[in-house]
């Protein structure tokens, strides 16, 4: 599992870095595609672990796990990773919050 | 290497704990146990004493060469049982003629299994079972720290 963080921004911030040292500048299309492309997967990186998560449950619930343990650590996996998606999510809004407030 | 790592680890000890108390419980339900298994004679033979043995789960080729080339930056993948053995100690010789299984002298063949060593061994893995777990919530502890960085 990729941190989703990182990724998000590794990977924008070295398009942007790229765009300028090509010395052409990023159209506001490309940016709005990489920005929701990055969302996207991240969202999907949060769907699987909570995924994971209701599997292992149900497997709990039917008496088929093997360990008690390891249906804790894939809630507390799901847990952190939707916390982190929360956190990343309003930074975001924000951010949009903070340059609509912008006097002009 | 992912934010998850050190709870993975954590949780193949846990797994390899609770391993090792079902094999604990299993020697301590068999402890009057004197027909575990035929011999090649065609007599019975009381149970013999498990002991598990664990080994690190990233004993794979690639660990191997990382390490070789001195660029071992991985911090371990867990651990996890490698077998089953049975412990070569002899069996206890009991005087009880009533035993069905007791040989012409009266004595009867019972099981190396010390209830004592087997507790010790109960603690031990249940005490190493909570360091898990603490291990696991420290490093949970830690992502949730995180998350308030900025906050």
């Amino acid at each position: 599992m990729k941190p989703i963080e990182s990724n998000l921004f590794t990977q924008g911030i070295g398009k942007v870095n790229q765009n300028i040292q090509q010395n052409n500048p990023v159209t506001a299309s490309e940016v709005q595609e990489s920005f929701a492309n990055e969302l996207k997967n991240a969202i999907n990186s949060v769907n699987s672990t909570q995924q994971e998560s209701n599997a292992q449950t149900n497997a709990l619930i039917n008496g088929e796990a093997d360990d008690l343990h390891n249906v804790m650590i894939s809630a507390e996996k799901a847990s952190v990773t939707l916390q982190t998606a929360t956190e990343i999510q309003n930074k975001a809004i924000e951010a949009y919050q903070k340059i609509m407030r912008m006097q002009l | 290497m992912s934010i998850f790592h050190g709870m993975n680890t954590s949780g193949s000890a846990l797994t390899a704990n609770r391993f090792k108390m079902d094999v604990v419980s299993s020697n301590l339900a068999n402890a009057n146990t004197t027909r575990a298994q035929m011999n090649e004679d065609g007599e019975f033979e009381p149970y013999r004493r498990k002991l598990v043995s664990q080994e690190p789960r990233d004993a794979s080729f690639n660990s191997f060469l990382q390490k070789s080339m001195n660029r071992s930056s991985n911090p371990g993948t867990g651990v996890r049982v490698q077998s089953i053995e049975e412990d070569q100690s002899p069996f206890e010789q009991v005087y009880n003629p009533s035993h069905p299984d007791a040989n012409e002298d009266g004595y009867v063949q019972m099981p190396n299994v010390d209830p004592l060593k087997e507790m010790l061994d109960l603690m031990s893995t249940s005490r190493s079972y909570e360091a898990n777990v603490t291990a696991l919530n420290a490093s949970k502890g830690l992502l949730m720290k995180s998350l308030e960085i900025g906050r």
